[in-house]
């Protein structure tokens, strides 16, 4: 099709060669954009560039937090090398919540950024809602992003209570949701009375199941710990989420919102110099510029 | 859980076929619609979506836009003048308003207007030209809608609208694109009476075959030569979209004031108490769980699944209810997706339920006996005047309410009423300024006065269901008989006649099986690659929440086997059918 249209534009060009005289013809001028700049555009640029680079950590975070939750398995399901597996998921989980944070500052430096756009530019100007709109959709992605991260802790530390609990069944105590909250709560410190019930016959085996569940114990403290440092920045995001309403990724709603751009300045302009060309009195009396500005010498005596 | 159906194929169609298609790395794009390319695009894509590809701007053609030269444009329109005059427009001065430009029109584009195009300097910055197909709106997995609430009076008004030839081709065009963007072929089929059906099943037929010129792979694989698309005239069932109905997204729409599928409430959430609004759409899980409930089941799903949200998650809560999901939110913060996700369907469903306990739970036992002719018991219904009286002499009833009792009543009589009953039921009713609504519906071909011009003309007769249903909720639609009928080959040809003889159905199974054997290893999208024939519907005038219901119900019959999609217009909700229906009789406004 497209070029059906160009055989259609250069017919027309040659059908318009025979009528254009000395009418000035835009058609001839060269169509290279190189000597219009305009002011927005390096602004649009940086804006851009801001975005395009958050996207980038936003996507780098998402592997992170997948990598996260391969490692969670293979922890949960291997019975060798617990030290070792924990240590790594732990550095993962760590990494992701620095990047988080920092990602976060910088989500909050663009949201300042289109802030300030809007109240320079005003709220309409295509500079100002591109940083918007940029701004929004980032924070919906981390959003996004950090409930990933949330499920993947959860289910770890699901799995981690399930285990503690089938364990200490095998040893022979059976432990409640509610003792092991306190357990928890407790951080590490409960166990004694627990062993207490220990069967002094077939110890090792039974030392080796206590082991285990210590170290899978540690790590659900941690969890938890990790859980509530993180808290206080999902709740940011929720009232930032709650203030943006819902119906924001919504495209009609988008666009019902932005209006007209209006060309004031400009309009101003051209008017005046079209006053300027139609004034009656430079026309028919060109000697009036003199008249004009020796009136103000005459006048000042 | 992504959506199927028709938003996901629509919605694949756009971001790969128009967007992803002119993706470059580390450029980005201003995406530049119309009206018909902006509704197309926001029912089936997000904002999030279409950023991701490489678009961070959208404008509307229509309104003045400022300059963004470093940056080139998509353009996703309808090539009509205006849209087209606007795009001729960003390019006429000598300083482009963009850098480049990449069109997309959503139907074929008329010559001239492409010759327009071709004249003037646009020719010079396109990058690409291309025609989408996409001239419909894809509003649930398995609606559609061709976004034209006129369409009522365009075809029923008394005054014939001179344009209703255009109008039939603009409507053919679309309903065509629907179907090459499906790649089906379908046999087209209409319902035999008013001469509106037949005129529109053979323009679609005309544009079906132009298109599939253009495209042979349409209607190509196992099984697609039994898809069949039907025309069916909004007065073959005029009850379902007047009937009260119990379900929970018909119910919604009738009794709540819900504009542009959106929901406001006042709620308390992280800070004080808020003016809130929720878009009702396939992308809420839970909203595509409930919608075809009925209401009684609805609150009681919703607080049992709510209550197990919140064992779940450990959240200490006796009860769980609205009051206490705030004090939740507070605490769990991650959990703000899924709570408000339950805050608004409890606040939806406690809304209905509460206008339906003002006024509305006498009115639908009349109703629903009229309907059925027959009281819950099985009992036919021996005085339907001695029933409707009391409910048209109620003052606390709506205008509208008792238009709707009383045009069921006409229904049930079903050889129309006499002039002078009619005048003596509006005035027990007292609502003669709206009285014309009613005989309007003589437009609609529906027998309204006794020996008036309708006369002889009968509502189908409707299939016997057995099974339990709610006393309240006993009406299914005629089309749900439609759909089975034509499901099981048995719908009659005399009244639903061919527009050409349908290819010859394939009985033998040899097709199918090399399909799935021979390439189950390829890459195929699933959304489009459906094995199994299509039902399509088309009703011209509107379409009711009712008849949507049953198309998932059907195709929930056939295991998937069948696909029912429907659509029309618009959607019907039972007062924006009535004010359709007012404004018939009345002389085109000559400024519109």
């Amino acid at each position: 099709m497209l070029e059906r249209l160009q055989t259609i534009s250069e017919d027309h060009e040659d059908e318009e060669l025979e009528f254009n005289g000395p009418e000035y013809d835009a058609d001839k001028v060269t169509l290279s954009q190189q000597a219009v700049i305009f002011e927005n555009s390096s602004a649009i640029d940086e804006v851009l560039k801001e975005a395009q680079f958050i996207r980038k950590e936003i996507s780098l975070l998402q592997l992170e937090v997948e990598r996260m939750c391969m490692q969670n398995e293979r922890f949960g399901t291997s019975v060798r090398r617990l030290t070792l597996l924990k240590k790594d998921c732990d550095s993962i989980a760590k990494g992701v919540q620095q990047r988080a944070e920092a990602l976060y500052v910088r989500l909050q430096d663009l949201g300042k950024m289109s802030s300030q756009l809007e109240e320079k530019e005003g709220p309409n100007s295509a500079v100002s809602r591109i940083a918007r709109t940029q701004y929004d959709t980032l924070t919906h992605a981390f959003r996004a992003v950090m409930s990933d991260y949330s499920k993947a802790e959860e289910k770890q530390k699901n799995t981690c209570r399930t285990r503690i609990q089938r364990q200490a069944s095998i040893m022979g105590t059976d432990i409640t949701d509610e003792q092991l909250d306190v357990l928890v709560d407790k951080g590490g410190e409960g166990w004694a009375e627990l062993s207490q019930s220990l069967q002094p016959q077939a110890a090792r085996t039974c030392r080796m199941a206590f082991c285990e569940i210590k170290s899978r114990h540690e790590q659900l403290v941690e969890l938890e710990a990790r859980l509530k440092e993180v808290h206080e920045l999902f709740l940011q995001m929720a009232v930032l989420v709650e203030e943006q309403g819902s119906l924001l990724n919504n495209i009609e709603v988008h666009m019902h919102r932005t209006q007209e751009h209006v060309d004031q300045i400009n309009d101003h302009i051209k008017k005046a110099v079209q006053y300027k060309k139609k004034n009656p009195f430079l026309q028919c009396c060109p000697c009036l510029p003199l008249v004009s500005m020796l009136t103000p010498l005459y006048g000042s005596k | 859980m992504a959506p199927s159906g028709l938003k996901a194929v629509v919605g694949e169609k756009i971001l790969n076929g128009v967007i992803k298609s002119v993706k470059k790395d580390g450029e980005w794009k201003v995406l530049i619609v119309d009206h018909m390319g902006m509704r197309i695009l926001s029912s089936c894509c997000k904002m999030s979506d279409i950023l991701a590809m490489g678009v961070t701007i959208v404008e509307d053609i229509d309104k003045r836009r400022e300059r963004i030269c470093s940056l080139e444009a998509i353009y996703f329109i309808a090539p009509v003048q205006k849209s087209v005059r606007a795009l001729i427009n960003d390019f006429k001065d000598v300083g482009f308003t963009y850098k480049a430009a990449h069109i997309f029109f959503t139907e074929p584009c008329p010559d001239e207007l492409f010759t327009e195009i071709g004249r003037s300097r646009v020719a010079k910055v396109a990058k690409t030209l291309k025609e989408v197909n996409i001239a419909f709106l894809p509003c649930e997995s398995q609606v559609f809608s061709l976004d034209d609430p006129t369409s009522l009076y365009s075809f029923y008004g008394l005054k014939p609208n001179e344009n209703k030839d255009k109008m039939i081709e603009n409507l053919a065009e679309q309903i065509a694109t629907l179907c090459d963007t499906l790649k089906e072929y379908p046999a087209v089929r209409y319902r035999k009476g008013p001469e509106e059906n037949a005129r529109l099943a053979e323009e679609v037929y005309r544009r079906l075959t132009a298109h599939k010129a253009d495209n042979p792979s349409m209607g190509e694989g196992p099984d697609k030569a039994r898809t069949q698309l039907l025309i069916v005239d909004r007065g073959f069932d005029p009850i379902s979209p007047i009937l009260h109905e119990l379900t929970f997204q018909a119910m919604a729409y009738d009794l709540l004031d819900i504009k542009q599928d959106i929901y406001m409430y006042q709620t308390t959430g992280i800070g004080d108490s808020k003016e809130r609004e929720v878009l009702l759409n396939e992308d809420d899980d839970l909203w595509v769980q409930l919608r075809h409930m009925h209401i009684a089941d609805v609150t009681k799903k919703v607080t049992e699944l709510l209550r197990t949200f919140c064992e779940s998650k450990r959240m200490c809560t006796d009860n769980a209810n609205i009051k206490d999901l705030s004090q939740m939110l507070k605490k769990m913060p991650q959990y703000q997706k899924d709570l408000s996700m339950y805050s608004t369907h409890l606040h939806l469903a406690e809304a209905c339920m509460k206008k339906f306990k003002a006024s509305l739970d006498k009115l639908c036992e009349v109703e629903q006996d009229l309907v059925m002719g027959a009281t819950p018991d099985g009992e036919p219904l021996k005085d339907a005047m001695k029933s409707i009286v009391p409910v048209l002499l109620n003052n606390e009833l709506e205008a509208y309410d008792k238009i709707r009792i009383i045009l069921l009543y006409i229904f049930h009589k079903k050889k129309g009423i006499t002039e002078e009953n009619l005048a003596k039921l509006i005035q027990h009713a007292n609502i003669q300024a709206e009285s014309n609504i009613i005989t309007n519906l003589e437009n609609l071909g529906c027998n309204i006065i006794a020996g008036g011009r309708n006369a002889g003309k009968t509502l189908p007769e409707r299939k016997e269901r057995t099974g339990s249903t709610y006393d309240l909720s006993r009406w299914t639609p005629i089309i749900k008989d439609v759909m089975e009928n034509v499901i099981d080959d048995k719908l009659d040809k005399q009244q639903w006649p061919f527009i050409a003889d349908p290819a010859p159905i394939n009985t033998t199974q040899t097709a199918v099986s090399s399909a799935r054997f021979g390439h189950w290893h390829k890459n195929k999208s699933p959304p489009e690659y459906r094995t199994g024939p299509r039902l399509i519907i088309f009703v011209i005038g509107g379409v009711a929440h009712s008849e949507m219901r049953s198309a998932y119900e059907v195709t929930r019959a056939t295991d998937g086997k069948w696909e029912v999609l429907i659509g029309s217009s618009h959607v019907l909700t039972p007062t924006s059918f009535l004010n359709d229906l007012k404004t018939l009789d009345q002389v085109p406004n000559p400024d519109c």
